[in-house]
């Protein structure tokens, strides 16, 4: 023994600590989950119109589980609770789902803090989308879809594979070119955007509307469309949550430890894209979400994905739900207004009483 | 297709004998001709071509534009109206109809709760067209009403008329308000000139005015007036260049309810170059009844005649 | 077929750069070598070629008696732990979580870690000494401290062969001699084949047993620190005064 190694002491490593730091992330998710629940059924009882409780309590149990309860309440409000509410609280859950689940992935792929699901030109493309899909004097509604979803969708894809493609030519590190052909590819969209909107005259509105975020248009077609690809984008990101860890230490030591970093990056990347992409089309664009959402979880669990990206998903529903109900209430305000009120004091907070070893 | 639109609309009166200076942008719908009184189940073509089937002469009807509110309160059924927007101000008893519609957009659940059997919408992105569908997706029949030009609104409240069974009404305000603007007009051309007008929508951040082929445009033409245009048939906004070039003769001031008046025009900086502004041709009109597609829309064009040919005298 | 690294015949030329100019060597699976060399020797190319990532090589490498090609990436990785010289994070992480990325190679991408990879992880944490870091953010240690994070965190990938690539730039001298004599145990100790570029040649002469100096792409000398860093050696390689060299 040196002098050097014997002056530190050297007592045996506490596993047991290691063992109670794993269960914190099965509290978590257990108040997460509590914490949804409690949102979406006040999703569901609350709105523009005071609804009986009972009433709301009947109309569920009736389409939902299927019981002969007989129907003391008006036709209204059953339209109400089950094809307007019901609807836009689940895709509240869906969109915050997804939204925590890309800002998660992109910030571990990306190395960056600061990254959320919209610094790869997603948010640019699928604004373009919607709003060339506005200026298009065609009216096509199907199945409660129109061309701005489609256009939105589309334009978000279009625009990280435009991302990829450019960055791959550059000289630069991977890393770098990524982001800083994003922020171009995104700036060239924005203007893109820009002379869109200049040119729309009357429909101008409706692109602002779809800037803003939210969830009045909800629909059980859209949810069912959108839905599958979250779902199941998020499921492929968790199953390679691997990768993801082994990126926390840079491209190199990633490769050392047996990860395929080209390959592993180009599959996260296109899943996360194409669950921001789902949540997009269906409501706009909500910022915040993707971002604090994942700082949130990992200021309480640390940085392990295979524990952020589920909790990630569960907090981000939760809150996105909340924002909503925060948002109807009062009369629609645009959601991301209130995800920004709502989450940046909260966040701050949390900031404030973070222990040693967990700051941001 | 504006002409044939009127030639068309079986009852209406004889088509105004001036023409509107640009073609309009979109198609408008074909006119359906207008039906027996109270025949129900009717089915429309709304004017975005969409066919709407009404089952029963409706008992709860939600108006989305305080156009709309108008017409409906105009027509006789007033007491039918359930619903209506924040911005619904004549006539006085639409201001104690729940609103259900803002800036905004439409509260849908509100007015579900509302259960009405009609809803009548306003196109052209003025309310927006995705909760429209909405509505639609619903089961609610909805007819989107929108004017391109004045005989459109003639045609908007026979379409009305049709929606809501009251098909005899609106044929006969029709043709009053036909034969109005027709006087109106008839007296305009008589007097021998057309001055050069500028019809001011707004000052800020940018100068606001009637676009190429708009509907406020068609007004001035009608009253009397050779419009100064935007340029473009969809932005509204006009640089001050464009506006001292063309060199108005006339300034209607449209936002005279926002607190523009004569004399903060003429203080402008670069407006007193301007004809109008040397001779002091700058009035004051009510934007409402100018630009409001509704029933008052002769009363408005009596008074846009008169703030362009203030010597006119009308019969 | 030897165990360990058999390279024969290896070059690497960069456009009209060569890098590496026809290399033969053998490094046993059980040695401790350090790599010497002035800046632009080609030694980082090295280890480049050890750990798999030059693909451009020509050349024929043997890890073990199997081409280096054949390896997959996951097998080559529990072979062959690399200990970065620098590391960064991007979110705070505790000591304990930065050491467990060591197990990426061997846990279940599905289930992730489970009791052996824990302990795994555990032993590694003891065995270089940092049990008392453990609970802290990584991003707030001295540089010496991190250095020794990462050191552990290549032991929990339970390696035949460590890979440092000048594992003792910004250590004061006290970490310097720390992870010296680390690596000296690891290897005398448990067997763990080291394979170092050092910069520093007394450090190198003191510790290692074996030193390998390459110049300008060739390997000039290979045996023990005597043989090796003879004052005209290291006069005619590097270009300076031998004295300054201490042994």
């Amino acid at each position: 023994m040196s002098a050097g190694a014997a002056s530190r002491p050297r007592p045996a490593v506490h596993v047991g600590r290691l063992e109670t730091l794993r269960h914190r992330p099965l509290l978590v998710a257990a108040g997460g989950l509590v914490a949804l629940g409690a949102v979406v059924v006040a999703g569901v009882a609350l709105g523009n119109v005071a609804l009986p409780v009972g009433d709301t309590i009947g109309i569920l149990a009736r389409h939902l589980l299927g019981w002969p309860v007989t129907a003391t309440w008006p036709a209204s409000a059953e339209t109400i609770v089950f094809d307007l509410r019901l609807p836009r609280v689940l895709t509240a859950v869906v969109v915050g789902a997804g939204l925590a689940v890309a800002g998660t992935t992109f910030q571990g792929l990306l190395r960056n803090p600061l990254a959320d699901p919209y610094v790869l030109g997603t948010a640019s493309g699928a604004a373009l989308g919607a709003a060339l899909a506005v200026l298009i004097p065609v009216r096509i509604a199907l199945l409660g879809f129109g061309l701005l979803h489609l256009f939105a969708f589309v334009g978000a894809l279009l625009a990280v594979a435009a991302v990829w493609r450019l960055s791959r030519q550059t000289s630069l590190s991977s890393l770098t070119a990524l982001l800083l052909t994003g922020y171009a590819v995104g700036s060239l969209l924005a203007a893109g955007l820009s002379v869109a909107m200049y040119a729309s005259g009357a429909q101008l509105r409706q692109i602002v509307f779809y800037l803003l975020g939210g969830f009045s248009g909800a629909s059980w077609p859209q949810l069912a469309a959108a839905t599958p690809l979250v779902v199941v984008g998020s499921l492929l990101i968790l199953a390679r949550a691997r990768s993801l860890n082994a990126l926390l230490l840079g491209e190199e030591a990633a490769a050392n430890l047996g990860i395929a970093v080209r390959r592993e990056r180009a599959i996260l990347l296109a899943l996360a894209a194409l669950v921001t992409a789902a949540a997009v089309a269906v409501s706009g664009l909500v910022g915040f979400v993707g971002l604090v959402v994942p700082h949130l979880v990992r200021l309480l669990v640390g940085p392990n994905a295979r524990v952020v990206l589920p909790l990630s998903a569960i907090v981000g529903a939760a809150f996105l739900a909340l924002a909503d109900l925060v948002a109807r209430i009062p009369g629609e305000l645009p959601v991301g207004v209130v995800t920004a009120i709502v989450g940046a004091p909260f966040f701050l907070l949390i900031l404030r009483r973070a222990r040693a070893g967990y700051e941001v | 297709m504006a002409i044939g639109a009127i030639s068309l609309a079986g009852c209406t009166a004889a088509a105004a004998p001036t023409p509107t200076p640009t073609p309009t942008p979109a198609p408008t719908a074909a006119p359906t001709p207008t039906l027996a009184p109270a025949e129900f189940p009717a089915t429309l073509v709304d004017d975005e071509g969409t066919s709407v089937t009404i089952t029963a002469q409706p008992q709860r009807i939600v108006s989305l534009s305080p156009a709309n509110t108008e017409t409906v309160f105009a027509l006789g059924a007033g007491a039918r109206l359930v619903g209506g927007t924040d911005a619904d101000d004549f006539p006085a008893e639409a201001k104690a109809l729940p609103d259900v519609a803002t800036y905004q957009g439409v509260v849908v659940e509100q007015l579900v709760n509302l259960e009405p059997d009609l809803v009548l919408a306003a196109g052209n992105g003025f309310n927006p067209p995705a909760d429209i569908a909405r509505i639609r997706d619903l089961g609610i029949p909805v007819v989107v009403l929108y004017a391109e030009d004045v005989p459109g609104v003639l045609h908007d409240i026979e379409l009305i008329g049709d929606a809501i069974g009251e098909s005899r009404a609106a044929e006969r305000m029709a043709a009053t308000m036909a034969a109005r603007i027709e006087t109106v007009s008839s007296a305009t051309s008589a007097l021998g000139s057309r001055p050069r007008t500028f019809y001011e929508l707004g000052d800020q951040p940018e100068i606001y005015g009637p676009a190429d082929g708009s509907f406020v445009a068609d007004m001035v033409s009608l009253a009397g007036g050779d419009p100064i245009t935007t340029g473009s048939t969809t932005a509204y906004s006009i640089s001050l260049e464009r506006l001292v070039t063309a060199d108005p003769e006339v300034i209607v001031l449209g936002d005279a309810n926002y607190g523009a008046t004569p004399e903060s025009l003429a203080a402008r900086p670069g407006w007193t170059g301007m004809t109008a502004v040397k001779t002091g041709a700058v009035r004051p009109v009510d934007d409402v009844i100018v630009t409001r597609p509704g029933p008052r829309l002769a009363d408005g064009l009596a008074a846009l005649a008169l703030a362009i040919h203030p010597d006119l005298v009308l019969p | 077929m030897r165990d360990g690294y058999e390279l024969s015949g290896v070059s690497l030329t960069y456009g009209r750069r060569t890098v590496l100019d026809g290399l033969d060597l053998h490094i046993g699976a059980g040695e401790c070598v350090a790599v010497l060399g002035p800046n632009g020797a080609g030694k980082s190319t090295l280890l480049r070629v050890l750990t798999g990532h030059a693909p451009e090589r020509r050349g024929a490498v043997h890890l073990d008696g199997i081409p280096l090609e054949e390896y997959s990436r996951e097998t080559l990785a529990r072979r062959v732990a690399v200990v970065p010289g620098e590391a960064s994070l991007p979110f705070a992480a505790r000591v304990e979580e930065v050491v467990a990325l060591g197990r990426v190679p061997h846990e279940d991408p599905l289930r992730g870690m489970r009791a052996a990879d824990h302990a795994a992880v555990a032993a590694a944490i003891e065995r270089v000494g940092i049990a008392d870091l453990v609970g802290r953010d990584a991003r707030r240690l001295s540089l010496g401290e991190r250095q020794l994070v990462v050191l552990a965190m290549a032991l929990a990938q339970a390696p035949r062969i460590l890979i440092l690539d000048e594992p003792t730039v910004h250590l004061d001298l006290r970490h310097q001699v720390d992870v010296m004599e680390l690596l000296v145990q690891l290897n005398s100790r448990d067997g763990v084949g080291v394979v170092a570029v050092l910069h520093d040649l007394s450090l190198a002469a003191h510790f290692f047993p074996r030193l390998i100096l390459l110049d300008r792409g060739r390997i000039v000398a290979d045996g023990a620190p005597d043989e090796v860093l003879s004052p005209e050696r290291i006069r005619a390689v590097y270009g300076v005064d031998p004295a300054l060299v201490r042994r």
